[in-house]
């Protein structure tokens, strides 16, 4: 495992956030993964993938947001409040679900009591609920009008040849994580589901062509590495995890999470960007079209269907369906796929629970080993 | 779910219980009275309802029409879609759809039966629906997802942009019975070309969803006649809101659930004008003599609900209001924004108004994106809730403009949207001079607060605040 991604992975202002900050390069995080990096990218910012990873309470998250809420947006703002973020030069909102759009205000309001917790450029940024011509289109103008304020803060011109040329820089980003997914999905994979998320969380967090180098290396280096066997292979789905401690907790000695279905794993690097033409109408499509979050209402075959093929590809032995308490999307998401799903024969476990500090990692071990228990027990029937 | 719950459906047996009580009063009244000892779990609601005059007859028995509807829309050629109540009816009457609005739907049976919903609430968990959604919807299709109900042939809502676990429910009973899904999406932005412009794209293509799952084609007469008769509601309710701002307050306390609620079902039907007129003209005989709308004739105080009332059996909440003399100033489901509206004209909101233009099919169409785009919820939970048009703005003016001396949050805890900014909201409207509580309960289960308790708090925040 290259230490360098789990570094990354597991610190906020990591060092190499930390370097580009001492050479007075601006930051800018996002919350979502329906916010394109490649505009920052080309305006010379470095894209930051907002993470409540790290805060040790909520009191701050207490205090604006209401109790029946998400603990994850919650913990953002703790670390916001707490000034962990003071590296963000701004900071983007998205409606990706209603406890994370409300960051907005509670973040606004929280800048007013705390001062120096809001970054200076703050910008609500729209995404719509379904893919049509129209909806194309808004979203295409939604990311004109981010790309209009991100050069009229900053003082930066997106020249759309230089956004193309981001385009290029992460559709290959895309490419190896699609080889990484290869060598993930194996038979004997040559690493495990804590490392494989720590590798795509680091690209949430760092410089993209560094990014990409260490990932150039990580594979060649994963392609000689020996494989591991003889444990029960899962695929983790549902709410966003930032958490690489999730995973660990979760795989224990016998199990490997060998695939996922997350905002902040694999459907964060699936699709490429087409590089020819608009740049902007190509990232609203490609952002858009990646609809794999139930945020985006009414796809559920398609998204069941992705499952489907990950399950086969991946020789998934069963399906941990968890989400973030008061995350129905995710929740009621899950509830038809353990229907689905279980029909078919593939054993699926559902899994509430809590967003940072409020993890309660015994109750999830105990309920994931029972489950890893259950396949085990299907096997030697089987045999 | 009891067995005896799956013997009959559950939307026959509620047309049943409103529908007889829709007759009680066509007797003597010693026969009404000795009826009642025979419903004695329905009796304080029907007699709340009634209580309120021809208002609240016409009110019973428009929801006996609509569950009669409702049931036997398959045997009269109807199609049937499950909807929200912050969809405007009006284009499903248009095309010879019933629309099967859940949370009124919900709200019938949290008044009418002692278990309310739940039941029902609770099927929806065991099937795979959480059990943090928000309880409105999941009361009434839990009985839908358990096969208890009349057909459905396609799913519709509006509410994706404004309120996740609105949305989300209709996605998932789409999914679970594998029913035709619609969804209406809000940009965050109310006004503006752009949105305009998505408002209006959005609507022509729920027009040929609904030309495709129901066969039929879009009769632009019938649209029309709805929406002049829209327009006349309107201008009614635009009265009815006038009246409102007298001191004291001659609607009657429920005044403002009959409306909101006979918009939910039949806005654009005659049905739905009859009812309102018949609120105007008994607000404006009260307004006449001076007296007040609550039963003792005293306003001690004015209360405005920002956001929802709460549904508990008997209509508990309105009862305790007018025993205890406090106005009800009414909610943001009561609001309309026609250009026409009181709060409109007052504070150049005219912007935010929606206006009809009945002359062709692209006015129809783009008035009728107006008019969804600003129905309760769908117009101010939106986009930031201190942003223009948005909830604290409209809270603001309102809680103003009916001379407010307080304002009352209530909600459900399956509310996203409003538990992530409610605290604001409530921080700037004391900030503006308005005591403001906000109410733990869940407006459609009592079981998460007993009734007891919530209306306990409520006198406690109004004694703490000195306002009684």
């Amino acid at each position: 495992m290259n230490s360098a991604f789990m570094k990354a992975a597991t610190s906020l202002n990591n060092e190499h956030v930390a370097k580009w900050k001492e050479s007075g390069r601006r930051v800018v995080g996002y919350t979502c993964s329906y916010v394109p990096d490649e505009i920052f990218h080309a305006a010379g910012i470095l894209p930051y993938r907002i993470r409540g990873f790290g805060a040790a309470d909520t009191t701050i998250g207490d205090t604006y947001f209401g109790p029946f809420i998400c603990s994850l947006p919650k913990c953002m703002l703790q670390l916001a409040g707490e000034g962990k973020f003071d590296f963000l030069d701004g900071a983007i909102i998205t409606p990706g679900c209603d406890s994370m759009r409300r960051l907005d205000e509670c973040w606004r309001k929280a800048g007013g009591d705390i001062p120096g917790s809001l970054p200076k450029f703050f910008f609500h940024f729209g995404v719509p609920h379904k893919y049509a011509d129209y909806t194309i289109k808004w979203f295409a103008e939604e990311t004109r009008r981010l790309v209009d304020a991100v050069e009229k803060h900053f003082g930066v011109k997106v020249e759309d040849d230089t956004l193309r040329s981001s385009i290029r820089v992460y559709n290959k980003s895309r490419k190896l994580l699609d080889e990484f997914d290869a060598l993930r999905t194996a038979d004997d994979p040559p690493f495990t589901g804590t490392e494989a998320l720590a590798v795509i969380l680091a690209g949430t967090t760092m410089p993209r062509e560094e990014y990409n180098g260490l990932l150039e290396k990580f594979i060649a280096e994963s392609k000689k590495a020996k494989g591991i066997s003889g444990k029960v292979r899962l695929m983790l789905v549902g709410s966003a995890n930032d958490d690489v401690e999730l995973v660990r907790v979760m795989e224990g000695s016998s199990a490997l999470v060998v695939a996922d279905n997350l905002c902040f794993g694999s459907r964060f690097y699936t699709d490429l960007v087409e590089e020819e033409g608009d740049p902007v109408l190509n990232l609203a499509k490609r952002y858009l079209s990646h609809n794999d979050c139930p945020r985006m209402y009414g796809d559920y075959k398609r998204r069941l269907g992705i499952l489907r093929e990950k399950v086969k590809k991946a020789k998934i032995d069963g399906i941990v369906l968890q989400n973030i308490r008061f995350c129905d999307l995710h929740g009621s998401e899950n509830g038809l796929f353990e229907r689905d799903l279980e029909k078919e024969g593939i054993p699926c476990m559902r899994l509430e629970r809590e967003y940072g500090p409020l993890v309660e990692t015994g109750r999830m071990k105990m309920r994931v080993d029972a489950f890893i228990e259950r396949i085990l027990q299907g096997r030697r029937e089987i045999a | 779910m009891r067995q005896e719950l799956k013997e009959y459906r559950f939307d026959w047996m509620l047309y049943s219980c409103f529908s007889s009580a829709a007759r009680l009063k066509s007797g003597s009244e010693k026969e009404y009275r000795h009826s009642m000892n025979y419903i004695p779990y329905f009796r304080g609601t029907v007699e709340s309802v009634l209580g309120a005059g021809e208002p609240g007859q016409k009110f019973i028995e428009l929801t006996a029409k609509y569950l009669d509807n409702m049931i036997n829309a398959k045997e009269r050629g109807l199609k049937t879609a499950v909807t929200t109540f912050c969809f405007s009816p009006a284009i499903f009457y248009a095309m010879d759809i019933m629309p099967i609005c859940l949370e009124v739907v919900s709200v019938m049976m949290t008044f009418a039966y002692k278990r309310g919903t739940a039941e029902f609430l609770d099927y929806c968990n065991e099937v795979g629906y959480t059990e943090t959604s928000c309880s409105s919807q999941r009361g009434s299709i839990g009985a839908y997802l358990a096969g208890l109900g009349a057909d459905i042939d396609m799913i519709v809502t509006d509410t994706p942009g404004v309120c996740d676990t609105n949305a989300n429910a209709f996605a998932f009973a789409a999914a679970y019975l594998d029913k035709p899904f619609f969804q209406l999406d809000m940009p965050p932005d109310l006004t503006g070309e752009r949105s305009d412009e998505y408002h209006r794209e959005d609507y022509k293509a729920l027009i040929a969803f609904l030309e495709e799952h129901s066969g039929k084609k879009l009769d632009l007469e019938r649209l029309r006649a709805n929406l002049i008769e829209l327009h006349k509601q309107d201008e009614i309710i635009a009265e009815i809101e006038e009246l409102a701002r007298v001191v004291p307050n001659p609607l009657h306390v429920a005044g403002n659930l009959i409306v909101y609620a006979s918009r939910f079902l039949f806005a654009g039907m005659p049905e739905c004008t009859e009812v309102l007129e018949s609120i105007l003209r008994q607000g404006k005989e009260n307004a006449a003599k001076g007296v007040s709308g609550l039963s003792s004739g005293t306003e001690k105080i004015r209360a405005f609900f920002c956001y929802i009332d709460h549904y508990v059996q008997n209509l508990k909440l309105w009862e305790m209001l007018d025993e205890h003399g406090v106005g009800y100033q009414g909610n943001i489901l009561s609001r309309s924004w026609a250009s026409s509206a009181p709060h409109v004209q007052e504070y150049g909101m005219q912007e935010a108004a929606y206006t009809l233009n009945t002359a062709d099919l692209d006015g129809l169409i783009d008035g009728m994106a107006m008019v969804n785009s600003r129905m309760p919820m769908i117009k101010s939970i939106r986009g930031p809730y201190d942003a223009p048009n948005m909830w604290l703005q409209d809270t603001l003016s309102l809680a103003k403009m009916y001379s407010a001396d307080c304002i009352i949050y209530n909600g459900t805890p399956g509310c996203r949207n409003t538990w992530g900014m409610v605290k604001l909201l409530a921080r700037d409207t004391e900030k503006a001079g308005f005591p403001t509580f906000v109410m733990n309960a869940d407006a459609f289960d009592e079981r998460v607060q007993s009734w007891e308790t919530t209306r306990d708090r409520f006198l406690e925040f109004l004694t703490v605040r000195r306002l009684i």
